[in-house]
C-alpha cells in the first residue's frame, strides 16, 4: 500500500498548474462566474481546449492512435482534480474526453470514429448529454423518446429535460427506444445526433446554478440516418454502463472544496476570528470530510488503474462527496456569512451555488445508497 | 498510489485472518457475551508468531501494524493491539506488554490496565514509560467493553521516553483511529448479518430502505475510516492522523446508535456480542479528549502558519 504520489506524478500536476497560471486570462474569475455551461465559458473552452491538446494535456490517456498518449488512469484523474479546481476551463468538453471519446472508440462504426474523434481530441467538440425525461429520472430505464425506423433512416419523437450544455452543443449522446415500453432496458438505443438537425427545440431552465446549465429539449419528426446508431438497438443499457462506469465516481469535487476551506480559513484568521476552538474543530471536520471523499474516490481510480470494474466503490465515493461539499458550504456559511452575498468572495459563492448540484446530478444520493445497500452489504432487495 | 497491499502485506495479512479463525483464538466458545473478554489465547499467538513487532519490518511498516489492529479490533474479544503494535516498536521496543496507556489523568479508569505488564504515560511534554506490578492496579467494573483498571499509586519507576510528544499522540491517534473504525466495522457486519436473517412484516428487516440506507451510511463513513487511518500510517501530511481519529469519532454518534436499532431489543441482551464493538467504540470516541478537540487538532497542524 502507497497512499503517496510519486514524483512523476507531482511532475506532472505543476506541469498542469503551470500550464493553468500561464493560460487562464486576469479575468479568468469574470469568464467563469456562471459556470461550465454558460456562453462565455463554452466560447473559453473552444479557444483554451486546442491550447491544451497541443500541449498534450487534453486526451492524454487516450491511444496514440486517437491523439493520445497512452497516459495512465492516474494522470488522468489528476488533470481533471486541477480542471475542476480551476474552475473547468474546459467548459463542457470534459464530457467528450472523459467518457463520450471512449465509448466510440470502442463501440463505433469506423466512420462514426473518423467524423467525431478528430474534433474532440483538437478540443473542438461541445457534447450534450440526452439521457433524462420528465418522467425518467432516477428510474432513467422508464424513458419513453422514440426512435421509429423508416427506411435507412429513424424518426425521433420526444422529450428530454435537464440536458447540460444543450444550447452551445453540436452533438447529442441520445438515448431513445426503438421499441414498446414494456422491454425496459432491452428496448433501448444510442443515437449520435448533430444538434442542427430540423426538429430539435432547445430552451434553457433558469436555474439556481449558473447559466446555461439545464435545458430542456424537444424531438419532433427528427429524422436521422441509420449510421447515427452507436451500437444495435437494444444495446444502449450495456454500452452506457460500461462507459460510464468510470464516470460514476463523478466530478472531483472535495479538490475544489477544499482549496474552497482554506481561502475561508485564511479570510477568518486575517479577521482574527481563528483562534475559536469552535471554529477550528468545525474547520478540521470539513477537512476531515473532504480527506474522506478524497480517499474513497481514490481507491475507486485504483481499481481503475489496475483495469478492474469498479462496483460500490463508486456509490461510496459519491455519497462520501455530496457530505464533503456540504460541510465546506455550511462552514462558511456560519461563520463568513457575509462573504455569500455581493462579489468579493468570487470561490465562496461559487461553491455555495453549486453544491447543491452534488446530491442529485449523476444518481441520486439515495440511489448511490441503494446500489451500495445491494451490492456491498448484500442486502436484499426491497420489496415492491 | 497504490491500495493494495504489497506482496508482504498481503501475506502478512492474510496470516492474521487464519490466526483470527482458529479454533485456538478461542474466542468463538464463548455461550454468552460478558461485558468483555480478555483475549489470552490470542493475544499470546500473535505474540509468539511475532504480529506484534510488524511496525519495523520494512515490507511491512507501520501501516500494516493499522491494519493489523482494525482487523483485530473487529472480533468480539479484547485485544491490546493499539499500543503493542503501533507504539511500542516505534518508542519502546523493550517495554512488557500487554501495555495500558494513560492519556491524561492517571487516576482515571484506564483500558487493559489489570492485565497490562506496563504502562505508558502520553503527556502534552513528556512521554514516560513504568512497569507495573500487579499490586500497582485494582480492577474497576465497567460498562466499557474493555477490562478496566486504576492506578492504585503513582509511585512507580517512571522512566522517560525519548521521543518528540507531539509524534507519540499523533501515532497514538493512527492506533485510536485504526481501532475504533475496527470496532465499528464489527458490529456493522453483525448487525448486517442480523438485518437479512432477521424476518419482520413477512420480509427480511434489511429489505426496508429505511434500514438500508443508514446502513449503507455507516459502511461508507466506516470505509473511508479506514483508508484515511491506513494512510494517516505513512505519515504523509501533518494533519492526517488527527483527521483520522476525529473523522471515526464524530461519525460514530450516528453509527453506533443505528446499530443499536437495528438489532432491537436482541441488542441489548448478553446473549449477542454487539455490545462488545459498540461500547469499546464508546470508550474510544472520548479519546485524547474526544471528536472537537482531534478535529481542532487537525486545523492546528493543517494551518499551522495561520
Ligand atoms: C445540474 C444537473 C445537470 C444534469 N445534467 C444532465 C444531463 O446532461 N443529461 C441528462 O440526461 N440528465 C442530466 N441531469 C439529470 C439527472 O441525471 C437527474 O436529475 C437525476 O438522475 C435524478 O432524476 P430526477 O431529477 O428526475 O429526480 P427523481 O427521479 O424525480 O428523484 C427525486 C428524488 O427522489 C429520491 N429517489 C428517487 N428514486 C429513489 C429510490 N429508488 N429510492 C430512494 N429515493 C429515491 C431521490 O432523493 C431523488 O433525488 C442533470 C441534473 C442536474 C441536477
Amino acid at each position: 500500500m502507497d497512499f503517496d504520489w510519486t514524483e512523476e506524478d507531482r511532475t506532472y500536476r505543476a506541469r498542469i498548474r503551470n500550464f493553468l497560471e500561464r493560460e487562464l486570462p486576469p479575468n479568468w474569475v469574470e469568464i467563469s462566474r456562471h459556470g461550465p455551461g454558460s456562453r462565455e465559458q463554452t466560447e473559453f473552452s473552444l479557444d483554451f481546449c486546442p491550447k491544451l491538446a497541443e500541449a498534450g494535456l487534453l486526451v492524454p490517456h487516450w491511444p496514440v492512435e486517437w491523439g493520445g498518449a497512452n497516459r495512465p488512469a492516474w494522470e488522468h484523474f489528476i488533470l481533471g482534480e486541477e480542471m475542476w479546481a480551476a474552475g473547468e476551463p474546459r467548459g463542457a468538453q470534459y464530457m467528450n474526453v472523459n467518457w463520450i471519446g471512449p465509448t466510440l472508440m470502442r463501440f463505433g462504426t469506423p466512420e462514426q470514429k473518423r467524423r467525431y474523434i478528430p474534433e474532440m481530441a483538437a478540443g473542438k467538440a461541445i457534447w450534450c448529454q440526452g439521457f433524462s425525461e420528465p418522467n425518467a429520472g432516477s428510474d432513467l430505464a422508464s424513458l419513453r423518446t422514440h426512435a421509429e425506423r423508416d427506411g435507412d433512416a429513424y424518426i425521433i419523437n420526444g422529450n428530454k429535460i435537464w440536458t447540460s450544455y444543450a444550447a452551445m452543443a453540436q452533438h447529442c449522446f441520445l438515448l431513445a427506444r426503438t421499441t414498446g415500453e414494456a422491454m425496459g432496458k432491452a428496448g433501448i438505443a444510442i443515437f449520435l445526433v448533430p444538434m442542427s438537425t430540423p426538429g430539435i427545440e432547445v430552451r434553457a431552465i433558469p436555474s439556481l446554478i449558473g447559466h446555461g446549465d439545464i435545458h430542456e429539449m424537444f424531438f419532433t419528426n427528427v429524422r436521422v440516418p441509420v449510421s447515427a446508431r452507436l451500437g444495435e438497438e437494444g444495446e444502449a443499457w450495456s454500452i452506457i454502463s460500461y462507459s460510464l462506469a468510470n464516470e460514476r465516481v463523478g466530478i472531483p469535487r472535495y479538490e475544489l472544496a477544499v482549496r474552497v476551506l482554506g481561502g475561508m480559513v485564511r479570510e477568518l484568521a486575517a479577521r482574527g476570528a481563528f483562534e475559536d476552538h469552535v471554529v477550528r474543530a468545525r474547520a478540521g471536520s470539513a477537512l476531515a470530510s473532504c480527506e474522506a471523499a478524497r480517499m474513497l474516490v481514490y481507491r475507486a481510480v485504483d481499481k481503475r488503474a489496475r483495469g478492474e470494474m469498479i462496483g460500490a466503490e463508486a456509490s461510496m465515493a459519491r455519497v462520501a462527496v455530496v457530505e464533503a461539499d456540504h460541510a465546506v458550504t455550511d462552514f462558511g456559511l456560519d461563520f463568513l456569512p457575509d462573504t455569500f452575498s455581493g462579489r468579493a468572495f468570487p470561490a465562496h459563492l461559487a461553491h455555495h451555488e453549486r453544491a447543491i448540484v452534488t446530491g442529485i446530478a449523476a444518481g441520486a444520493a439515495e440511489i448511490q445508497l441503494g446500489l451500495i445497500a445491494r451490492h456491498w452489504l448484500d442486502l436484499p432487495r426491497e420489496a415492491t | 498510489m497504490r491500495f493494495n497491499p504489497n506482496e508482504d502485506q498481503a501475506t502478512f495479512l492474510s496470516v492474521l485472518e487464519q490466526m483470527m479463525e482458529s479454533e485456538e483464538a478461542g474466542w468463538r466458545q464463548a455461550h454468552e457475551w460478558a461485558r468483555f473478554d480478555w483475549s489470552a489465547p490470542f493475544d499470546t499467538m500473535m505474540e509468539e508468531n511475532g504480529f506484534f513487532d510488524c511496525a519495523v519490518e520494512e515490507t511491512l511498516g507501520l501501516v500494516a501494524a493499522a491494519a493489523m489492529t482494525y482487523r483485530v479490533a473487529s472480533l468480539p474479544i479484547a485485544v491490546e493491539c493499539a499500543a503493542s503494535s503501533i507504539l511500542r516498536p516505534q518508542y519502546a521496543p523493550e517495554l512488557p506488554r500487554p501495555i495500558a496507556v494513560i492519556e491524561r489523568h492517571a487516576e482515571d479508569p484506564i483500558r487493559f490496565l489489570p492485565m497490562a505488564k506496563s504502562v505508558l504515560f502520553l503527556g502534552s511534554d513528556r512521554i514516560s514509560a513504568a512497569i507495573l506490578n500487579p499490586d500497582a492496579v485494582e480492577p474497576v467494573e465497567s460498562l466499557f467493553a474493555y477490562p478496566m483498571g486504576l492506578l492504585k499509586t503513582r509511585e512507580l519507576d517512571w522512566q522517560p521516553i525519548d521521543a518528540d510528544p507531539d509524534a507519540v499522540h499523533d501515532s497514538w491517534r493512527i492506533a485510536l483511529a485504526a481501532e475504533m473504525t475496527g470496532a465499528l466495522k464489527g458490529g456493522l457486519d453483525a448487525v448486517v448479518a442480523h438485518v437479512r436473517e432477521r424476518h419482520q412484516f413477512g420480509r427480511p428487516l434489511g429489505s426496508f430502505q429505511a434500514l438500508q440506507h443508514r446502513l449503507a451510511s455507516a459502511a461508507t463513513k466506516i470505509e473511508a475510516a479506514y483508508w484515511l487511518t491506513l494512510k494517516s500510517a505513512q505519515r504523509i501530511g501533518p494533519a492526517d492522523a488527527a483527521a483520522a481519529l476525529g473523522y471515526v469519532q464524530e461519525a460514530s454518534t450516528k453509527v453506533i446508535y443505528d446499530l443499536h436499532q437495528f438489532m432491537g431489543a436482541m441488542g441489548l441482551t448478553l446473549e449477542h456480542p454487539l455490545h462488545r464493538w459498540t461500547y469499546r467504540a464508546r470508550l474510544l470516541r472520548s479519546s485524547l479528549s474526544g471528536a472537537d478537540a482531534n478535529l481542532a487538532a487537525v486545523s492546528a497542524k493543517r494551518w499551522s502558519a495561520l
